[in-house]
């Protein structure tokens, strides 16, 4: 037998903030269930696939080439003195976790419609594993990041241990948005359908493509209401120019995701205790 | 000691109706007010029809959905032994398999990590647990499965219809390994059709029925009368969508079982006399009629017995009016169950049945004189000495 840690009481569910402190302890107890399963995200994404990791260095460079290409031979896009190539993998790196988490955990739910019906877990352990792998497919990429750097003669400097921040409050991002995604997707699939849509558009309001510099002043503080944008322009700072980066944006990008991971873990909450009835 | 505490508990789904009756929304209460305990170490279970409510008792104790109404209390990690195999994935070997899906059963690594000996032992699957589980017969996949789950060492067990799987010899395993736990003394919820393993594995049984809780008492006891209301009204749901034409030249208006004494009985026995009497109304006389009756199992998948006016007597002729075929049995074949009953009335020479009448009863058979095979046949015997040594060659009971 287990040591009988605590009882358990079920109740209706209540939109009740408190609630929220005793299901974090829950998640915690959950621990070794978010490892193995997201261990398995990682394996099973690129079994029997021939090129295997290599996927994960692949797709930001094929952008990264398909970009310098279109955006920088055609288009002229200035890209702030740095080779355009190097300009647009170094948002690519951190636009490409942030697209893979949330197209991947947007669904996460829906398509595990057997285990919703069948065991009970934190809900959140779902979006949250795909976050995690999205994050492990980051790191494989910033080695290749370092191999650019290389070549293109930038030098990397002590600014770059920015990244462990930036990339933790981009992935707390990521998590916010996939747990709103993919509790509305529970009820109302009209999101998995919408989303590559979403995400291209995201794509063309983040400076992925082009420098945050020319998004004119008076839309600034409309356009940094993206985390993404303040983030992907804080690694540009770090990587590229080798300085600390811009705190203006940044503020914003804080600010606007400890509003909204809150409230979308509450919504998401709300969303559990139905969720088996109507997935 | 309560480890399981249900408190007025209500469950109420919103389901959405069509456009074409109506559309919006309508309420159905899938458990109402429901209130039981279960003791520490206890093994409770609970039977009743599909859709009477057992499996949205057993999700809200798992914590899959929440209740409306009412309070459920636990004493103790839950953990269900469900479906089997939740949570393998086809690309990932037994081994993975046996790590992914017991922690989503709720085990930790370390626990996993102590058991895998055991859990592969028992699953049989031995040398192939480096292979992907894709390439797994579907029995090997089901035993290790159901491997993993059965190794769960949670205070409060929830077992759901898990009884069926696999061959017989991994039932009897299944079974051993559940009379283990409950002599450790795990608390435990049952949930199933299975009457028999219900009556063997639990100390208390209660029927659920349209969302409540109906009664509860000895499983012997409930098994019985949970028999007895199956036989009575279970079936009744079929039966309307099977009515009768009314300008059919005769109709089948029930079947009824009698005893000896020709006094109606809703139960039977194996191996004892019963007569089935099939009613009927005929409006236009009926020539070279045939009367037939069916027993089948109780979802009415298997037919397991006829009986038929065609395969014995002269030839029958229905007149306008009211009677009944009695069809008399010296002893009952059939093995103790429950068993859906269907009538038919035709005319020999047509293809076409004037009237099928099916499922608004039930026939519940008890042991009786029952014996092991699939039927009973009303037999005799006796002594027969080859070389007598005197006295009377020939002995009777």
């Amino acid at each position: 037998m287990g040591t009988r840690s605590r009882a358990i009481v079920i109740r209706p569910a209540d939109l009740a903030w408190v609630n929220v402190a005793a299901h974090l302890r829950r998640l915690t107890e959950y621990g070794d269930l978010l490892r193995t399963l997201s261990v398995h995200r990682i394996n099973v994404r690129y079994r029997q696939t021939l090129l295997g990791i290599g996927w994960a260095v692949l797709q930001p460079l094929l952008m990264m080439a398909i970009f310098a290409v279109v955006f920088s031979r055609l288009a002229r896009i200035p890209s702030e003195g740095a080779p355009y190539a190097l300009f647009a993998y170094v948002a690519l790196l951190p636009w490409t976790f942030f697209a893979t988490s949330v197209t991947n955990a947007t669904g996460s739910l829906v398509n595990n419609t057997q285990l919703l019906t069948k065991v009970y877990f934190p809900r959140e352990i779902l979006p949250l594993t795909y976050v995690v792998a999205a994050l492990f497919d980051f790191t494989i990429g910033l080695g290749a990041l370092g191999g650019l750097m290389a070549w293109f003669r930038v030098p990397l400097t002590a600014a770059a241990l920015y990244l462990i921040p930036l990339i933790a409050l981009l992935a707390l991002w990521a998590f916010a948005v996939s747990l709103l995604l993919s509790a509305v997707q529970v009820r109302w699939r009209d999101i998995g359908v919408a989303l590559p849509m979403l995400v291209q558009i995201w794509m063309f309001i983040s400076p992925v493509i082009y420098p945050l510099d020319v998004v004119p002043a008076n839309w600034r503080p409309l356009y940094l209401l993206n985390p993404v944008a303040g983030i992907i322009n804080a690694f540009r700072d770090v990587l590229l120019r080798g300085q600390s980066p811009q705190m203006v944006p940044l503020i914003y990008a804080f600010a606007v995701t400890a509003i909204a991971l809150p409230v979308a873990y509450v919504v998401f909450k709300q969303t559990e205790a139905t969720m088996a009835d109507i997935v | 000691m309560i480890d399981v505490a249900f408190d007025r508990v209500s469950k109420r789904y919103r389901v959405r109706q069509s456009a074409a009756s109506g559309g919006g929304l309508h309420d159905f209460w899938a458990v109402r007010d429901v209130s039981f305990d279960v003791a520490r170490g206890e093994a409770f279970g609970l039977v009743g029809h599909n859709g009477a409510g057992k499996s949205t008792i057993l999700k809200m104790l798992s914590q899959i959905t929440t209740p409306t109404q009412g309070e459920i209390r636990l004493a103790g990690r839950v953990a269900a032994l469900i479906e089997v195999g939740s949570g393998f994935h086809p690309e990932l070997t037994g081994r993975e398999n046996v790590y992914l899906s017991g922690s989503i059963l709720g085990m930790r690594r370390r626990e996993i990590q102590a058991k895998f000996d055991r859990i592969v032992e028992f699953s049989g699957v031995g040398q192939f647990i480096d292979t992907p589980v894709k390439w797994y017969s579907s029995g090997m996949y089901v035993r290790l499965g159901f491997a993993v789950a059965a190794h769960l060492d949670p205070d409060i067990l929830l077992v759901d219809e898990v009884l069926a799987v696999g061959d017989a010899a991994f039932q009897v395993q299944c079974i051993e390994r559940l009379n283990e736990l409950r002599r450790a003394g795990m608390t435990m919820l049952f949930i199933s059709h299975d009457l028999l393993s219900i009556e063997r594995l639990c100390d208390r049984v209660a029927i659920v029925e349209k969302g409540r809780l109906v009664a509860h008492g000895s499983p012997h006891e409930i098994v019985a009368a949970y028999q007895q209301m199956t036989a009575t009204s279970h079936v009744a749901a079929m039966a309307d969508a099977n009515a009768p034409s009314p300008d059919a030249a005769a109709r089948v208006e029930g079947v009824t079982f009698h005893d000896e004494n020709a006094s109606e009985v809703l139960t039977a026995n194996t191996g004892e006399p019963l007569v089935a009497r099939v009613h009927y109304m005929v409006q236009r006389a009926v020539r070279d009629a045939v009367v037939e009756v069916f027993y089948y199992s109780r979802d009415g998948r298997v037919l397991h017995c006829q009986q038929s006016t065609a395969v014995a007597g002269g030839e029958l002729t229905l007149l306008p009016g009211r009677g009944a075929v009695e069809f008399s049995m010296p002893g009952l074949g059939l093995q103790p169950g429950v068993y859906a009953i269907g009538a038919t009335i035709r005319e020999r020479s047509a293809s076409e049945t004037i009237d099928w009448w099916y499922g608004r009863t039930a026939l519940c058979v008890e042991p009786g004189r029952a014996v092991r095979g699939y039927f009973y046949t009303p037999h005799d015997w006796r002594l027969v000495v080859e070389h007598g040594q005197g006295g009377s060659s020939l002995q009777r009971s």
